[in-house]
């Protein structure tokens, strides 16, 4: 095959890994983007969360050995372990100083990760997956398991978009987000909201946390610092509190990624996507988009 | 009542003997070695084994009697451990600690990127007036990244020799299998130690051996995504993959190879890897990986220090395993240089702990005999071992 159709292909191929294991980013950015629109706060545990719960369906799946309901089981248990953030590091904190629930979640994210450090001693623990193939088009390959992280991401994403477009529960988060004084008026609780809030987003959490894993095909709490940062990256560039722009900008973040790991090596690649970053703070300081889900 | 009144004096009596008698028993007095290593954080594991390791061996040690000190007198070993967190500057602040205690040795740590500055901090050269530097021996069991302890006359190592353990390696491999013609490497190259085995030992040793090195991947300690460096792999199709990475991306890699069937005829792999970790996160994938190590339960000795250390809830491995030859070393320096482990000979103790093991030539080892060099560092005996069937088994003994 000629030299350039092979390294256009790689590029492509670059491209479209960094898209589809970007779905994880997206999910994490979401979580991020959704507390931060319902309350104004950024939730820095979210990632450990995450972790911490596809960590917790391990048990689960070595009593039912399906990858599925380890899956679902994460889901619910970072939806729980997303309340307890909540009532920890939110409900009862002076909500007027910025900093107590920041360094309260900062807490919550350092507790988490020596939590599952001490579990486990640190060590990798194998992460079941659906799939584990590659589909080949030629030199072209696809993998299975990023296409079910993918999918498995946009029914997610839709399942949340569903919730908050066309439920009451969802109008009740966006009127909380958008007037919560004029929400309280009309009888939506603030607080209920706000933790139904985590426990969506943990739930969330917990798909994106199982799907890193089973894309990875082990867990470790190497994984928490990095999807974090990764996750506050996507929030910003997406523009915080807009879910579409969460979306969009995980996508292109785990592209990019990718992109500039094929061109400029490992050693530089993060700098670039930080590059990124510091480019969109200064000159489109509301993300992608602007925020769709925020106070007035 | 008059009889209690009567008794009183009597009971006092008894309880002033005791008193009075307390100092004949406080003459057992006790030595202390300070071990830090990392105990919390991703390499956690590697801090917990040792600490268990030592534990063990001091056991050992005390149970058969403890260590003779230089009046004649015997003393048991007392180990504390603190956690540096592979933190150098928390390694630095744990070693000032140990120093204000009196702790004649401290064995650590575990990371070579804490142990790099924290040598550093020693008095360079003994005897040095104008060196203001720490006077604490510091013998090491984990931090692996060559040629540390020449920083300092009070750094010591206990640390396989990994150049000469590639070395040996490539040439045997190129002597069993003449076919096998290149290697390409693969390595984690945000961490000291496999950052330094790849660019400094395996690259070079395979070369001199005979390997055309096609290239090289490389990912970060925290990466998930291994899919282009394992397509670079596939595109340069080397005879041997050579991945000086930790267990966590190893495994990454090693699965994103089975994804893209990426089959090298041979896959050799980092000292650090050979270890449960790496099993317990992918075994199957890590079938056949061939890593030189210079701890295998092979021996009496060192089946009894793998069964020793289970008991204290820890594993023998290539590092942990250096921290119960290193105690025992100590029992026999501190014997030998005759140390008072008394509060007002603590100085004295440690200088002469620091010259025992400096004059030391040969020590024992759980596999035999180890070579110590001028530099303080260790040549220890090695064997190679592959993974097979979700354990490691000895594929060759070099030695032999």
């Amino acid at each position: 095959m000629d030299d350039f159709l092979l390294e256009l292909i790689y590029v492509v191929q670059s491209i479209v890994d960094g898209i589809l294991f970007g779905t994880t980013y997206a999910l994490i950015g979401i979580g991020f983007t959704l507390i931060f629109g319902v309350m104004h706060k950024l939730n820095l545990a979210y990632g450990a969360v995450s972790i911490g719960g596809a960590y917790a369906s391990l048990m689960i799946f070595h009593l039912v050995p399906s990858p599925i309901v380890a899956y679902l089981a994460s889901a619910v248990a970072t939806g729980a372990f997303g309340y307890l953030v909540y009532l920890c590091c939110f409900r009862f904190l002076p909500l007027s100083n910025p900093l107590a629930p920041l360094m309260a979640t900062v807490g919550a994210f350092l507790f988490i990760d020596e939590v599952i450090v001490h579990a486990t001693n640190g060590m990798p623990e194998p992460y079941p997956s659906v799939f584990d193939e590659m589909i080949f088009f030629g030199e072209f390959g696809l993998r299975s398991d990023l296409l079910f992280v993918f999918a498995i991401g946009l029914i997610s994403m839709l399942v949340l978009m569903y919730v908050l477009y066309r439920t009451r529960l969802g109008l009740a988060v966006r009127a909380v987000s958008q007037q919560p004084v004029a929400a309280e008026l009309c009888g939506m609780s603030q607080e209920r909201t706000n933790a139904i809030t985590f426990v969506i987003t943990g739930a969330l959490g917990g798909v994106a946390g199982a799907m890193i894993g089973a894309s990875v095909g082990v867990l470790s709490p190497l994984l928490v610092a990095p999807i974090t940062i990764k996750g506050l990256i996507v929030t910003v560039i997406g523009g915080l509190g807009s879910i579409p722009g969460a979306i969009i900008a995980g996508l292109a973040v785990g592209a990019f990624e990718n992109l500039f790991q094929y061109f400029r090596g490992v050693t530089e690649r993060d700098m670039y996507v930080m590059l990124l970053l510091f480019l969109f703070l200064t000159f489109r300081p509301g993300g992608i988009f602007s925020s769709s889900i925020g106070r007035d | 009542m008059r009889k209690t009144w009567v008794l009183l004096p009597a009971i006092a009596a008894v309880i002033s003997m005791g008193f009075v008698a307390q100092p004949a028993v406080s003459q057992e007095r006790s030595v202390k070695i300070a071990g830090f290593g990392a105990r919390s954080g991703v390499v956690r594991s590697f801090g917990v084994n040792t600490e268990a390791v030592m534990r063990a061996a001091a056991d050992q040690i005390n149970k058969s009697g403890g260590v003779k000190l230089g009046d004649g007198s015997m003393g048991k070993i007392e180990i504390s451990f603190d956690d540096d967190r592979c933190n150098a500057e928390e390694g630095i602040s744990v070693l000032r600690r140990i120093a204000s205690t009196d702790a004649v040795v401290a064995v650590g740590p575990t990371c070579s990127n804490v142990a790099e500055p924290l040598f550093g901090i020693l008095q360079k050269r003994v005897g040095d007036a104008g060196d203001s530097g720490l006077k604490m021996p510091i013998f090491t069991d984990t931090a692996i990244k060559g040629g540390l302890a020449q920083i300092s006359d009070w750094a010591f190592r206990n640390v396989p020799n990994e150049a000469e353990m590639y070395q040996s390696l490539f040439v045997w491999l190129q002597k069993e299998n003449p076919e096998l013609k290149s290697v390409y490497g693969g390595v984690e190259e945000d961490f000291a130690h496999s950052r330094f085995t790849w660019h400094k030992v395996m690259k070079t040793k395979s070369g001199d051996a005979g390997y055309n090195v096609l290239g090289e991947s490389k990912w970060l300690l925290a990466d998930t995504n291994f899919t282009t460096q394992v397509r670079e792999m596939k595109k340069a199709n080397p005879d041997i993959i050579a991945i000086s990475a930790h267990p966590f991306t190893t495994c990454g890699v090693l699965k994103e190879m089975a994804r893209q069937k990426v089959k090298p005829k041979l896959l050799v792999g980092l000292t650090s890897s050979s270890s449960m970790e790496t099993l317990n996160g992918c075994a199957e994938q890590a079938e056949g990986i061939i890593i030189p190590t210079s701890f295998a339960p092979v021996t009496p000795e060192a089946e009894m220090a793998a069964a020793a250390a289970a008991r204290f809830d820890g594993s023998a491995d290539l590092h942990s395993a250096a921290a119960w030859e290193i105690v025992m070393v100590l029992k026999d320096v501190m014997e030998s240089q005759g140390i008072m482990a008394k509060a007002d000979t603590v100085d004295a103790d440690r200088a002469k702990v620091r010259d025992g093991l400096a004059a030391l030539k040969t020590t024992k080892g759980l596999l035999g005999t180890i070579k110590r060099t001028d530099e303080g560092e260790a040549l220890k005996p090695y064997v190679y071992v592959h993974a097979k069937g979700g354990n490691w088994k000895v594929l060759h003994d070099p030695g032999i």
